[in-house]
């Protein structure tokens, strides 16, 4: 057993531990930690934006380049965004707040135009595709099992939220079919939550008994 | 009846140590359960495999240090494998407070296989907006990252001569604790540049990515730490590292606590109908 003798180690070790005190019971130690966790985070989220975005694709080749490197129209081109991004900040100022609305019709305009298509073709043109039954699927009786099963699951899940009429009769046979498939789909999630949750605890015990305590190779 | 109703009022705190203590026990004495590597990881394993040496893999590092237990073993193992079948890799990443777990795989994982950064590894970054950057990418990455995480111009560095947009990558592995993650390689990278996306995601996210397997969309699927552990157990059987496996080291404790889990839950809803039925 060889105890860290990195000061970080320690101090990660400390903060562990302060966090899990809430366990217990919420109390000061438990308190500072989350606040320095908020903190280092947002710290830290402003030092990367600013070193590998702001820095070097405006700052630097606005300001600091010469005109041998960025030329004249590249560095006219760049004070829009930088306008743009600007117009962000008139929200704090009452008498300009207005202003904001350049960059957001911007930002949505240009993100519709991307993300509609895209979205289209890959969560609704692909998923239906998928949920076809197509010849290729009698290959196998595997195969085959699944995908009506995948069929009978989509069709029953999406008339559950058909409310265009009261459910009855058919519709309420198949309704209630796709809870059943909605349950299975929330209780694989719950299954899957408890697995990620305790994978957490897992990770940080390891960290304890290995990386500080020695205790485990 | 007394039972039961003692059985609903136990304290969480006392839960919470005999977790605490299964969860510990495996990981000081292992019981050496195993592990089986399923069809979703060896399909990520074998599409990797395949590629010709010298080619490069794209790996985007979409989470942050909380989903590091679940998600770090995933890239390691995944770096690992790419370093021993000679390929080069470039990391990127879609989340700001990844970027730190990037730069410690980049400079701690190509050592053991003796390549050097510049020539066998370069990590790109993080860069706003990330349906620009995906998209940027796919015209000129140059365009997008300039310069890489460390302020180095890409011109100057050898492995980037090779790769100037997405197409001359094979695959990309998006491991992603949300989003931005692997959906917006799926959007972007898959539907515009037809490239193969594998994906390793926390366990939470895990059902929520089976659909893009069936469709074809998605080549592989890494699911959790468990997900991490079936990739760490096909590098390790097919003789490319024998580095530390922290996802196998934890899935005896991850056993353990399901076990527990259950348990309760089925203690807990016996006692709730008991309990019930003798009040009404």
């Amino acid at each position: 057993m060889h105890m860290s003798t990195s000061i970080l180690t320690w101090i990660a070790a400390i903060l562990t531990i302060g966090i899990f005190s809430f366990l217990w019971r919420d109390n000061p130690f438990y308190k500072f930690c989350e606040h320095l966790f908020v903190g280092v985070s947002v710290g830290y989220t402003i030092a990367i934006t600013w070193y590998n975005s702001v820095y070097p694709d405006l700052f630097d080749p606005l300001f600091l380049s010469p005109l041998s490197k960025v030329s004249l129209g590249s560095k006219l081109l760049l004070i829009i965004p930088l306008l743009l991004g600007l117009c962000y900040f008139c929200r704090f100022i009452p008498q300009v707040s207005w202003l904001i609305r350049f960059p957001m019709a911007f930002v949505l305009g240009w993100a519709s135009g991307v993300v509609i298509p895209a979205m289209l073709q890959t969560n609704v043109l692909k998923q239906m595709q998928g949920t076809f039954l197509t010849p290729g699927i009698f290959a196998r009786w595997d195969v085959f099992l699944w995908a009506v099963i995948s069929f009978i699951g989509v069709v029953c899940s999406v008339l559950y939220f058909f409310f265009s009429r009261e459910h009855k009769g058919a519709l309420k046979v198949a309704s209630e079919t796709g809870i059943v498939f909605l349950m299975v789909g929330f209780g694989a999630s719950f299954g899957y939550t408890v697995m990620a949750r305790m994978s957490l605890l897992i990770g940080r015990f390891q960290f304890l008994l290995r990386d500080w305590l020695g205790m485990i190779q | 009846m007394k039972f039961f109703n003692y059985l609903l009022k136990i304290d969480r705190r006392i839960i919470y140590i005999v977790v605490g203590l299964l969860v510990m026990f495996p990981l000081i004495k292992p019981l050496g359960l195993g592990v089986t590597s399923g069809p979703r990881a060896r399909t990520l394993f074998e599409a990797i495999d395949a590629i010709p040496a010298g080619k490069t893999i794209l790996i985007s590092v979409d989470f942050d240090p909380s989903s590091m237990p679940e998600l770090y073993p995933m890239l390691a193992a995944v770096m690992r494998h790419a370093f021993a079948k000679d390929l080069k890799v470039l990391l990127c990443g879609l989340w700001v407070t990844g970027a730190g777990l990037a730069d410690k795989a980049a400079t701690e994982i190509p050592p053991e296989f003796g390549k050097k950064y510049g020539e066998d590894v370069v990590f790109l970054g993080w860069k706003a907006g990330v349906d620009a950057v995906i998209l940027g990418m796919g015209e000129n990455i140059k365009n997008v990252y300039p310069v890489d995480y460390y302020g180095r111009p890409l011109d100057s560095l050898p492995m980037m001569n090779d790769v100037r947009q997405l197409r001359d990558i094979p695959i990309v592995f998006a491991i992603s604790a949300g989003t931005p993650g692997y959906q917006d390689w799926l959007l972007y990278a898959q539907s515009r540049y037809g490239m193969r996306v594998g994906a390793g995601v926390t366990a939470v996210s895990a059902a929520d990515a089976y659909p893009y397997l069936q469709t074809g969309q998605m080549t592989g699927l890494l699911a959790g730490m468990k997900g991490g552990a079936e990739y760490e157990v096909l590098v390790q059987k097919a003789g490319y590292s024998k580095a530390y496996m922290p996802a196998v080291a934890a899935m005896d404790s991850q056993s353990l606590a399901h076990v527990i889990i259950l348990l309760l839950v089925i203690v807990g809803n016996v006692a709730y109908f008991a309990t019930r039925k003798r009040g009404a």
